[in-house]
């Protein structure tokens, strides 16, 4: 099977067994947050270039806060006439590469050294600890806040912000799995055997391990694109050409009771992008947490 | 047998403490900008910008710098604010009670509503209150604080005229404004904080009743179901409660950032905001550090409340 050749071994078993005994009433909860996400992800990288999209920045004063439905403007505009829907697309995209951007460096930097301090322990493993400990003392949106600010508020900035939180939180959930691991039977008896310490991690605690950090990194995305948003929402985020969920959502505050539709649209994006990720990463957690 | 394990606690409670005040002093400093420029402004002469370096003490290295700010912290002094001059102790002075108030509101709005909640959907899972609190846990931990936040002016503020839309009025103006000016934005930070509460209650309280043998026993020895819940359930499941509370306070303390400047409520966090906005280091280290003092004694606390709360914990049987 495809599935089996793409995904870690451990986690292509599970994905066996998940096929095998679960019916497609009860994968729901799996596939519907997945087929929002998906559609939501074509439709920011790929949607302004199949139906014509007016530019993020290209209104007219002359169009300013026009309701939804209007001619052209399918979800309205903005106070300055820009197309909400073509903001809310390209902020869209904004979104996802800092959630996924900010993820993936957790994943990788945080998963590497939670592994490592919890396989080899000792004086590595409680300095690795106890300086990730530092970070995650500070509320995430506030070290974020405060490191964007002061490197410059750009998209990579943002990013790199946000991995301060999320490099922490990986490392300790990789470190919690790995010491579990560090003790099973098949962990111990490679030991013995006499491999080679790099072969043990890689061939059978990495594999392991990646299963629980995925349906973590899930959560991360969400919790990233919120950060994002608040960011950009405080004026801390991505600059102000550049369109982004938060700052539409900023720009919309003044205009509330007259054209709510500014802040609305672009916070039921937010919500259904926040909202199925954490479906998916709770219908995934509850199927590897039975198995 | 508690005190070796609250010495142990305190010990690894300095290190983070003096941790994350370096990172701060570092991160501050190693910036670009000149606090001595950023204080005379573009047009000064290298002469006065010279001499205010000299009396601000940046000539010196990073490592005595941070040494001079820890020793006057620990007598403390957190020094002046750069804008306005002030110390940086009376500005969080006038600021800190008011995010307190707003937190500690926030949170028991939290737990007023979530522990019935929680109880009612265990209570009967799959039953109608569980479903309604599931649904709504979802909208609370997907609904950005921001957003909410905007949405409840809309309603109750500008459609409604129930609340002022922002501004605070202080406690010492009377409990009935005081109240008003702050129930808005506490609402705002308690959904989430519902959401998560309520779901971790409820899937706690479900485990113990499952698997735990005194629900048998009291089972068996014929106490009603309402009784197992909330007088032998809900008191183990607390112990849950209080760990979640714990690790939660970060979040509650982000949530206070973005609400405060969306309320104008004159706390800790839109002082922040404006500190970060004006560039001014002296005042944002000050809130920096009584962020994360709070929020690691606050997780200290929870593991000592553990400690003083489950016999078992401390008799090192668990």
């Amino acid at each position: 099977m495809a599935v089996s050749k793409v995904l870690p071994p451990a986690l292509a078993q599970r994905v066996g067994k998940f096929r095998q005994t679960a019916n497609w009433r009860q994968s729901l909860d799996v596939w519907v947050p997945a087929g929002i996400l998906v559609l939501l992800v074509f439709a920011c990288f790929f949607g302004p270039f199949i139906a014509s999209v007016p530019g993020p920045n290209a209104g007219s004063l002359l169009d300013a806060r026009l309701p939804l439905f209007s001619p052209g403007h399918i979800l309205g505009t903005d106070a300055i006439g820009n197309d909400l829907l073509s903001r809310a697309l390209y902020g869209g995209r904004i979104s996802i590469e800092v959630g996924l951007g900010s993820m993936l460096i957790g994943f990788v930097v945080g998963g590497s050294l939670g592994i490592l301090g919890g396989y080899r322990g000792g004086i590595l493993d409680i300095v690795i600890m106890r300086l990730l400990d530092m970070f995650l003392a500070f509320p995430s949106i506030i070290l974020a806040f405060v490191v964007a600010t002061f490197l410059g508020a750009n998209e990579i900035n943002v990013i790199f912000a946000i991995s301060f939180f999320t490099v922490p939180a990986f490392a300790r959930l990789a470190r919690a799995t790995t010491l579990q691991l560090r003790e099973r039977g098949f962990v111990v008896a490679t030991r013995l055997l006499g491999s080679r310490e790099r072969d043990v991690l890689m061939r059978h605690v990495v594999p392991n391990v990646i299963p629980s950090l995925m349906t973590y990194g899930l959560l991360t995305v969400a919790i990233a694109m919120f950060i994002e948003a608040a960011l950009s929402f405080l004026g801390l985020g991505i600059p102000a050409p550049q369109p982004s969920w938060g700052s539409t959502i900023a720009s919309g505050q003044q205009y509330l009771s007259d054209a709510p539709w500014i802040v609305l649209v672009p916070s039921v994006f937010l919500f259904i992008a926040v909202a199925s990720l954490n479906s998916l990463g709770n219908a995934l957690r509850t199927r590897i947490e039975s198995h | 047998m508690i005190f070796p394990i609250v010495g142990r606690r305190f010990l690894q409670f300095l290190p983070v403490v003096i941790g994350v005040t370096f990172i701060t002093f570092l991160l501050l400093n190693l910036l670009p900008g000149d606090t001595a420029v950023a204080i005379l402004g573009t047009s000064a002469t290298p002469a006065s910008i010279a001499l205010l370096r000299r009396q601000l003490g940046l000539n010196e290295p990073l490592l005595v710098r941070y040494w001079h700010w820890l020793t006057h912290a620990l007598s403390g002094n957190l020094g002046h604010s750069l804008i306005t001059q002030q110390p940086v102790t009376t500005v969080l002075a006038q600021r800190v009670p008011v995010t307190l108030e707003l937190l500690i509101l926030a949170f028991l709005i939290a737990l007023v509503f979530a522990v019935p909640v929680a109880v009612l959907a265990a209570r009967q899972p799959k039953g109608i209150i569980d479903r309604l609190s599931a649904t709504a846990a979802m909208f609370g931990l997907a609904i950005p604080n921001f957003v909410l936040g905007l949405v409840l002016i809309l309603l109750f503020a500008q459609h409604f005229h129930f609340f002022p839309a922002t501004g605070f009025s202080a406690l010492g103006s009377g409990l009935g404004p005081n109240l008003r000016s702050l129930l808005l934005p506490a609402l705002t930070i308690s959904f989430a904080l519902f959401a998560a509460y309520s779901r971790m209650l409820r899937a706690d309280m479900m485990q113990q009743l499952a698997q735990e043998e005194y629900v048998i026993t009291a089972r068996a020895k014929g106490v009603g179901e309402p009784r197992i819940l909330i007088r032998h359930v809900l008191r183990n499941s607390l112990f849950s409660l209080i760990t979640i509370v714990g690790v939660n306070f970060g979040t509650l303390i982000g949530a206070t950032v973005i609400v405060e400047s969306i309320f104008a409520l004159p706390g800790i966090g839109s002082l922040l905001v404006s500190a970060v906005y004006n560039r001014d280091v002296t005042v944002t280290q000050g809130v920096v550090v009584i962020l994360a003092v709070v929020t690691v004694t606050v997780n200290l606390v929870t593991d000592l409340l553990y400690l003083v709360l489950d016999p078992r914990v401390r008799y090192g049987s668990l």
